[in-house]
Parts: C-alpha cells; sequence; structure tokens
C-alpha cells in the first residue's frame, strides 16, 4: 500500500472524530494539569500565571509524607493486583469446569464490580465497625479478640487492601475467564494424548497462553489500584497516622485542603509518570517474553 | 408610517429593557422566585432548620432546598462552586474554619450592606460568636448560625453508683466527682473503663477534623494554646502534657477503634450506653437526653465545662456566595435574617438548636425546658478557639496527621507537637 494513499486517508478520515473528542476529552485536562503543575494556580489565586517551572515538583519531592505515600502507594498496588490476580485465576480456572448454572456464578461474582467503590466502603465500614459491626461480633461468637480493623496502624492496611481486593477480583475473573474460554482445545488434547497432567497443562499451556490476556487485566488492575482513591477516603482519610495515605489522597489533601491545586496537579503528574512507566514496561517484558523462543 | 429612527429608538428601548429584566433588577422584586440552594452537614441542627422551611416558604415564597452530606466532604463540595463563574449552591452554611480562607479568596459577599440596608438588629449576637467567624476586619461575611463549643459529657448514673463510688474512694483515696483537671478526666475515664465495663471515653481521634478539634479541648484544659497575639506559642510544656494525656486515654481509656472513629461513631456508643463520657460539642446533650432516640441514657447523662475551664470553641454561620444573582443574594439574606432572628431562633432553641443569641439563652421557655442552659452558656463563653485564617483546613490536616502518628506511636510527643507547631508557623507566614 502507497504510505499515504488513499486507503491511508480513508483510515484517518474514519479515525478523525474519534481521536477529535479523545483529544478534548482526555487531552486538554491533562495537558491543563501539566501546565497548572508548572504554575502558580491555588484557590486563593486562580491563575496559571506566573509560571513556577519546577518548584512545585521540589517541594513535593522535599515532603516526606510524599515520599511515605508513594512507597505506600507501591507496596499497596503490588500487593491488592497480586491477590487479585492470584484468586482471580484461581476462581476463573474452577469456573472453567462448571457445567451447570455458570451465568449464575458469573452474576454473583460480579456484583462486587458492578457496586461503587464508596458504597463498598461505606458497608465495609460499618461490617468492621469496632465496636457495633458484625466483624467483631463474629470473632467474638467464636472465642477470639475483638481487632481493630481500621484504627490500628498495621491492620488498616492489610484490612483496606483486603476490600480493595473482594471488589476488583471480580474483574480479573471476568477478564481471565474470557481468555481461558478462547484458548484453543486442540493443545490441551495432544498434550493429554502425550500425558501431561494436570499441573503441567496449567503451568506450561494454560499460564502461557494466557500471558496476553492476562498481562492486560495486571496493567488495568494497577493503573486502578495507583489511583485508589474512594476506599482510603472513606474507610479510614489515610490513617491512623499515615498508615493509609495513599499518593491520590495526599494529592486530594494539597489540592483541596491546602488549596494548592498546583502542588495537587504536581502530585497526580507524579502519580501519572508512575503508571505510564508500569505500563511501558510490563509491555516491554511481555513483548521480550513473547519473542522468546 | 412611523419613522425609520424612531422604531429603531423603540427596539433599542425594548432590547435594554429585556436585557435588563435578565440581568436582574435589584431587591425585592426577583426574590420570591428564587430557589434557594444550601448545602448543610448532616446534623440534628440541620433537621431542626428544615423543619422551619415550609413556614418560610409560606411567609416568603421563596423555596429552600437543603442538600445534607458529611461534614468531611463539604469543604470539597462547595469549593468548586465558590470558584466557578455561578455557584449552585446561592446559599452557605460556613464553618468557622473556612471563615479565613472563604473571605480571603473573595468568594463571600459583604454582609454589612445588607445589615445597613434592612436594619437587621446585630445586638443580641454573642460577640465572640460574631468575632469567630469574621476574623477579618474589612467586613462582615459570616452570620452566626449556630454553636458547637465543646465540653464535657458524662454519664451522672455511673457517677452516683454506689459500688462505683466506693471502688473509687478505695482506689483512690478520694470521692468520685466531676473532675477538676484534665489528669484527673483521663484518669477517671481509665477507672471507668476498669470498673464499669464500658469505654471511659468515647473519641474521635480519626486524623483529620475529629482528632484535632477533639484535642483543642485538651489542650485548652491543660492551659495550653496555639496562639497568643498571632505568635504560635502550640510548642509548649502544656501542649505536651495535653498531647501525652490525649494518647493515654485513647490507649487506656477510650473504645476499641478510637483511632478510626468520628462524630457520628461517638454518637451512637454514647447513645448506647456504651461509654461513660464524652468530649464534644454542648448540643449533643440535647440528642442524646432524648428518650426516643437515645433510650439507654436519656435523663442519664450531665454537661460540663472541660476541666480546667477552657474547651474549643466553634460555630458555624451563614454566608451568602459572592457569584450568584442580586436577587439571590437578596433572597438569601431575607432567609438569613428570618431563621436567625429571635422568633425562629427560640422556636430552634426549643428543639434542641444552640444558639448564638443571647435573647434566646436568657428566653424563660428555653430555659425551663434544657436546665442545663446555665452550664451551656459558660460552656460557649469559656471557649477558645482553633486557629481561625487562610489555611484553617489546611493546618488541621497537619496537626490531625501529627496527633495520629503520635497515636499510633510512630513519633514522639515532642516531635509531634514541635512539628505541629511549625506547620502553624509557617501556614501563617504564607
Amino acid at each position: 500500500m502507497e504510505r499515504f494513499g488513499r486507503e491511508w486517508r480513508i483510515g484517518w478520515a474514519f479515525a478523525a472524530p474519534g481521536l477529535s473528542m479523545l483529544t478534548i476529552v482526555m487531552g486538554f485536562p491533562l495537558v491543563y494539569a501539566i501546565i497548572m503543575a508548572v504554575s502558580s494556580m491555588t484557590l486563593l489565586h486562580p491563575q496559571l500565571t506566573p509560571l513556577t517551572g519546577l518548584d512545585n515538583f521540589a517541594v513535593l519531592l522535599a515532603d516526606p509524607l510524599f515520599w511515605d505515600s508513594l512507597v505506600l502507594t507501591i507496596r499497596y498496588s503490588v500487593l491488592t493486583v497480586t491477590g487479585e490476580f492470584v484468586i482471580g485465576l484461581g476462581i476463573a480456572v474452577m469456573l472453567q469446569s462448571v457445567v451447570r448454572a455458570k451465568p449464575l456464578y458469573f452474576a454473583i461474582i460480579t456484583i462486587p464490580m458492578a457496586m461503587s467503590p464508596i458504597s463498598v466502603a461505606l458497608i465495609w465500614r460499618m461490617l468492621l465497625q469496632p465496636n457495633l459491626g458484625i466483624a467483631n461480633h463474629l470473632l467474638e461468637s467464636m472465642g477470639l479478640p475483638r481487632l481493630d480493623w481500621l484504627g490500628h496502624p498495621d491492620l488498616a492496611f492489610w484490612t483496606m487492601a483486603t476490600v480493595d481486593i473482594w471488589q476488583q477480583t471480580s474483574f480479573v475473573v471476568l477478564i481471565l475467564a474470557a481468555g481461558l474460554a478462547a484458548l484453543p482445545r486442540d493443545v490441551y488434547e495432544a498434550a493429554e494424548v502425550d500425558g501431561a497432567g494436570a499441573l503441567y497443562r496449567f503451568f506450561f499451556i494454560t499460564l502461557p497462553m494466557l500471558r496476553p490476556v492476562a498481562a492486560i487485566a495486571i496493567v488495568i488492575q494497577l493503573i486502578n489500584e495507583f489511583r485508589t482513591y474512594d476506599l482510603p477516603y472513606v474507610l479510614t482519610r489515610g490513617g491512623p497516622g499515615t498508615a493509609t495515605e495513599v499518593l491520590s489522597l495526599f494529592a486530594y489533601r494539597r489540592a483541596f485542603l491546602g488549596l494548592s491545586l498546583n502542588e495537587g496537579a504536581a502530585a497526580a503528574f507524579f502519580l501519572l509518570v508512575i503508571i505510564l512507566i508500569l505500563t511501558i514496561a510490563f509491555f516491554a517484558l511481555l513483548e521480550r517474553g513473547s519473542r522468546r523462543p | 408610517m412611523m419613522n425609520p429612527v424612531s422604531r429603531g429608538l423603540q427596539t433599542q428601548t425594548a432590547v435594554a429593557a429585556v436585557a435588563l429584566a435578565l440581568v436582574g433588577l435589584p431587591g425585592q422584586a426577583f426574590a420570591e422566585d428564587v430557589v434557594l440552594r444550601a448545602l448543610m452537614e448532616d446534623v440534628p441542627e440541620t433537621t431542626i432548620v428544615e423543619k422551619m422551611l415550609p413556614e418560610f416558604t409560606e411567609q416568603t415564597g421563596i423555596e429552600v432546598e437543603f442538600q445534607k452530606i458529611g461534614y468531611p466532604d463539604m469543604h470539597d463540595k462547595l469549593v468548586p462552586q465558590l470558584v466557578s463563574s455561578n455557584s449552585y449552591y446561592n446559599l452557605l452554611a460556613v464553618d468557622f474554619l473556612w471563615a479565613g480562607s472563604f473571605p480571603a479568596a473573595g468568594w463571600l459577599t459583604d454582609l454589612t450592606p445588607y445589615i445597613e440596608a434592612s436594619g437587621f438588629d446585630m445586638e443580641p449576637f454573642i460577640p465572640s460568636m460574631v468575632d469567630l467567624l469574621n476574623p477579618y476586619d474589612d467586613g462582615l461575611y459570616v452570620l452566626p448560625k449556630y454553636n458547637y463549643s465543646m465540653g464535657l459529657l458524662y454519664r451522672t448514673d455511673l457517677m452516683e453508683d454506689p459500688a462505683l463510688r466506693a471502688a473509687y474512694t478505695a482506689q483512690t483515696g478520694k470521692d468520685l466527682a466531676p473532675p477538676a483537671t484534665l489528669a484527673d478526666y483521663v484518669a477517671l475515664s481509665k477507672f471507668m473503663k476498669a470498673e464499669a465495663g464500658i469505654a471511659g471515653a468515647a473519641m474521635q481521634a480519626q486524623r483529620g477534623d475529629p482528632n484535632s478539634m477533639e484535642f483543642s479541648n485538651y489542650l485548652f484544659s491543660a492551659g495550653g494554646a496555639y496562639l497568643d497575639n498571632g505568635t504560635v506559642v502550640l510548642d509548649s510544656p502544656e501542649a505536651r502534657t495535653a498531647l501525652s494525656l490525649y494518647i493515654d486515654n485513647i490507649k487506656n481509656g477510650a473504645q476499641q477503634g478510637a483511632l478510626s472513629a468520628t462524630l457520628d461513631d461517638t454518637m451512637r456508643l454514647m447513645c448506647a450506653g456504651d461509654a461513660f463520657s464524652m468530649v464534644s460539642y454542648w448540643w449533643m446533650l440535647a440528642q442524646i437526653d432524648d428518650p426516643e432516640a437515645c433510650p439507654a441514657v436519656a435523663g442519664k447523662v450531665g454537661i460540663a465545662v472541660m476541666p480546667g475551664g477552657h474547651g474549643e470553641s466553634g460555630g458555624w454561620g451563614w454566608g451568602i456566595p459572592k457569584n450568584v444573582s442580586d436577587a439571590e443574594k437578596e433572597a438569601a439574606w431575607q432567609f438569613i435574617t428570618w431563621i436567625q432572628g429571635k422568633e425562629a431562633s427560640i422556636a430552634r432553641a426549643l428543639d434542641g438548636h444552640a444558639p448564638v443569641r443571647s435573647d434566646v439563652f436568657a428566653d424563660p421557655a428555653v430555659v425551663a425546658k434544657y436546665p442545663y442552659y446555665d452550664i451551656a452558656a459558660q460552656v460557649v463563653a469559656s471557649g477558645k478557639a482553633f486557629p481561625v485564617f487562610t489555611y484553617s483546613a489546611q493546618y488541621q490536616n497537619i496537626l490531625g496527621t501529627q496527633l495520629s502518628l503520635a497515636a499510633t506511636g510512630e513519633t514522639s510527643v515532642d516531635d509531634a507537637i514541635t512539628t505541629a507547631a511549625e506547620g502553624l508557623e509557617k501556614l501563617m507566614a504564607r
């Protein structure tokens, strides 16, 4: 095909409306946020000028709370995505062998995903309320001590991660189940003829063939988890101490409590860069893996 | 035939008339067509006002709509409206913590011309409430709405319980009595937790607004302060004592989960009879004393000024955004003067409202219904305020973080107080 031929032009013509919309709804806010991050814009001074260069980034980098929240966000994202992937894969594989009432199982599994994170957080906050919540009531009825789920600095982080995994796993299940259903049957039949056991088939056929779908699921979830805001906002407000202060919450505090939209935008920009790097690195790794003989 | 010039003039006049009508002729004529919209904190005070809205609409023809949400979300919802070209909310409920930043940002209408034009009598308003909500001298931007000074709410039935009295005397050699100092209070809270089998204190130690408000009472009670004539004096032995006692009470006197608890949690706990005391807003007593809402403790709760003589003072006010039409401003002012007038204020007080007018505190019907109003008046009069300035909300976050870090043992009391004091200095210098 000629490089700038008729098909090329038609292709761009069809893509142009969509690309224009994307530019307006995504490109403009993104560019505006980047400009805001290098500006003097606050809620008390709602103008972009004078531009301040990298000052806002320097302020953040000098703040130990920023680094704490960054490290915590990385820990949190890795933990939750790992949990969601392992549990999600297990459920997806189990669902594959289900013959009867499969749609019912899928419907049940989809329920947490269909709920808004705010509702999920509010429900769990009530369930985990240390004095009146059902979780401690159950523990007590089993003769176990009550736990301070959201008020203990160590436990709060794990509690929040568990609630997140509970909600987000269903998304991973759906993606992986779709990927599993699309795998070619003949490969398995050939492996069975060759005497390959179930574990062998899982680790050496299913997992490698599922890799592209799994990668997409992991990347999407990593992005979601890095942006997590709703759960810590409702469950803990970042506390106790800074035990659950993720980066998005830190950015919110800067922008709306500190009235510094510029510093909030700079913090959000860091988040964007990290997500971009992770996404590119992940797909590069995937690409390299798929080329390996 | 009409000449072209006069036809042109007629057209221009008609266009000008329509334009004038569209931009809104000032005053009364259009106020009754306005629907007032306010974002309100979901607390009993709002419900009390809400019940009176039909009466206002009947009298003026102005509809009023309240959106009720939790306090922590209010600031986030209001700010985007106030920075926009036209605010959806044309009547504002303003917390005293925002009374520094909102006028500084130029978001509020100066109410002085409205007060002068309408002749609204400001005399009965408690001066400390007016000052609390108006830290600047260039105008009056917020009219006091209700008071939320904080005091000590405690269970009188437990204080009178013979077994507990005997145990207390045996342990301390003293009679069981309302605490005179902050240390006495924390000791009493710990005693009640150990002996009465319930939390000694229902504490709201969640990071941010809850713990910074609660701690302020401990600070003032221990003789500490944030500011002295504009100078930061938080870094003091009194503040360290206050924080040490605050942490001691969280760990050994309060309910489990105090570090993640908010006002609602403490209210539920106290209402269920699962706590001996709470340092809270004095108007909470009217809610807890309600036999229908809190049958377990109604009639068994008393109120006192914080040990040491001073608690946290606070309050809400009414404001009018700058970025709304004149007709909306006029309607909002009509509502504010009506709801804060003497008649409506007394009606609200009889329903549990925390007044900001001295004539309501002295009203015979109100005093007859709430005999504790004399103590409430002392709570209000003795209250000291959290620093009100442009960055109060941010400072609350800084202080709340340090308090929470100290309570979890992630930082020391010394470091927490020093960092909190430095944070205040930096923000005040900004």
